[in-house]
């Protein structure tokens, strides 16, 4: 097991493998997300009080429980820097911290707009669903610039992961803040298999695609950019040059 | 693992304990204050001082819609089924209101114990329903409407 481990740590070993893992998973991302998009934004039918706009929860629910699998990722990569120090940890939490914010930031906005129609109000200060999201945004802001402030690649990798481990907390916070308080936001919606009651198989279905294709399209982004950045940082290694110049 | 990884994984596991605790604790003193409304109930257990300004969160009561022809006055009961509070509210409603339907109103209360609301903001639960499914539960006599909203009770 601890040699698997460490081998996951090597740069050159994660990037031949995650090569090969490539084109399966944007086959299955596309497949995923065309299924998802067509079914949720054109055949899902509407809600008897909101009519299309419900619509707009397929996407929102979808990015919304993915945007809170980033600090958790943050979280093991920061662990595995402070006490492994493996270079390939920093550069997956660094992308993260990056794509996170967008997941966040498209959580909030798609949110607002179905707000605005829904509730009667796009922003809440009061609403700690909103506001835990919001923190989350800033959060991450903080992480990416904490980078670039510090110099020192050592030292920002080092300081990120501290706060990456730190901030994970207020996942649990986003989570529950609609159980432990009065929130405008409502509770997460229980399943059900039964065709002929609320929140049945009609709309889940629609919904449960989209959030495989938006984790699909979230590992692609993922795997795409850090190696990028393994190029990067890396360049002066003998394996990049040789792949280099055989492209 | 060696020792001395061993002990920071220790201390970073420590942390992240320590630091759940923390919070966990700070939520706890604050419930009230992240809150964003009180219940008809705690308001009637005079938890809200007079004059003062806050949010109320209930179900609009059935059958006590009533608004003004000449003006966008509109008068009814908010509830949680324990307490019932009487708002008045002069404005655009959200297009969800109705009866049955729950609802964040902000104002303050009046000499006479009528919540004079300044804003309406209309609930939505965690239930969604196709046109279909609604028409068929209704012909077989279930009750559809929206439940109270989580936490109040």
């Amino acid at each position: 097991m601890w040699v698997w481990f460490f081998k996951l740590g090597s740069p050159k070993w994660f990037y031949e493998l995650s090569g090969k893992w490539l084109p399966w998973l944007i086959g299955a991302m596309v497949i995923f997300m065309t299924v998802g998009v067509v079914w949720g934004l054109v055949f899902l039918p509407p809600d008897y009080q909101q009519g299309f706009t419900s619509r707009i929860l397929i996407v929102h629910v979808a990015v919304a429980g993915t945007s809170l699998a980033f600090f958790p990722l943050m979280f093991v990569a920061g662990t595995i820097t402070l006490v492994w120090r493996m270079k390939l940890a920093d550069m997956v939490a660094k992308h993260a911290a990056i794509l996170g914010a967008w997941f966040s930031f498209i959580t909030l906005a798609t949110g607002s707009l179905w707000g605005s129609v829904m509730w009667g109000t796009w922003w809440e200060w009061t609403d700690s669903r909103l506001v835990s999201m919001l923190f989350q945004l800033f959060l991450l802001l903080g992480v990416i610039s904490l980078r670039s402030a510090l110099e020192d690649s050592d030292a920002a990798a080092k300081a990120c992961a501290l706060l990456s481990i730190v901030g994970c907390i207020n996942v649990v916070i986003i989570k529950y803040s609609v159980e432990w308080w009065n929130t405008l936001h409502q509770v997460s919606s229980p399943v059900t298999t039964d065709a002929s009651s609320p929140n049945g198989p009609e709309f889940w279905i629609a919904t449960l695609i989209m959030i495989v294709a938006v984790y699909l399209f979230l590992s692609v982004s993922l795997i795409l950019s850090t190696r990028n950045e393994i190029l990067e940082r890396e360049r002066k290694a003998q394996w990049v040059q040789d792949l280099v110049l055989k492209s | 693992m060696k020792p001395h990884r061993r002990k920071k994984l220790g201390i970073i596991l420590f942390i992240a304990a320590g630091l759940s605790v923390a919070v966990g604790f700070t939520a706890f003193a604050l419930k009230q204050n992240i809150n964003m409304f009180y219940t008809p109930t705690q308001v009637a257990e005079g938890e809200v001082g007079p004059g003062q300004h806050f949010r109320i969160g209930g179900m609009v009561k059935t059958g006590t819609v009533l608004g003004a022809t000449d003006s966008l006055k509109v008068n009814f009961v908010a509830t949680d089924f324990v307490s019932d509070v009487p708002i008045q509210y002069e404005g655009i409603l959200p297009d969800l209101f109705r009866e049955g339907q729950g609802i964040v109103a902000e104002g303050e209360m009046d000499a006479a114990g009528v919540f004079q609301a300044s804003r309406v903001l209309a609930k939505h639960d965690e239930n969604f329903m196709s046109p279909e499914v609604k028409a068929a539960l209704d012909a077989a006599g279930a009750s559809t409407e929206n439940h109270m909203p989580a936490g109040t009770n």
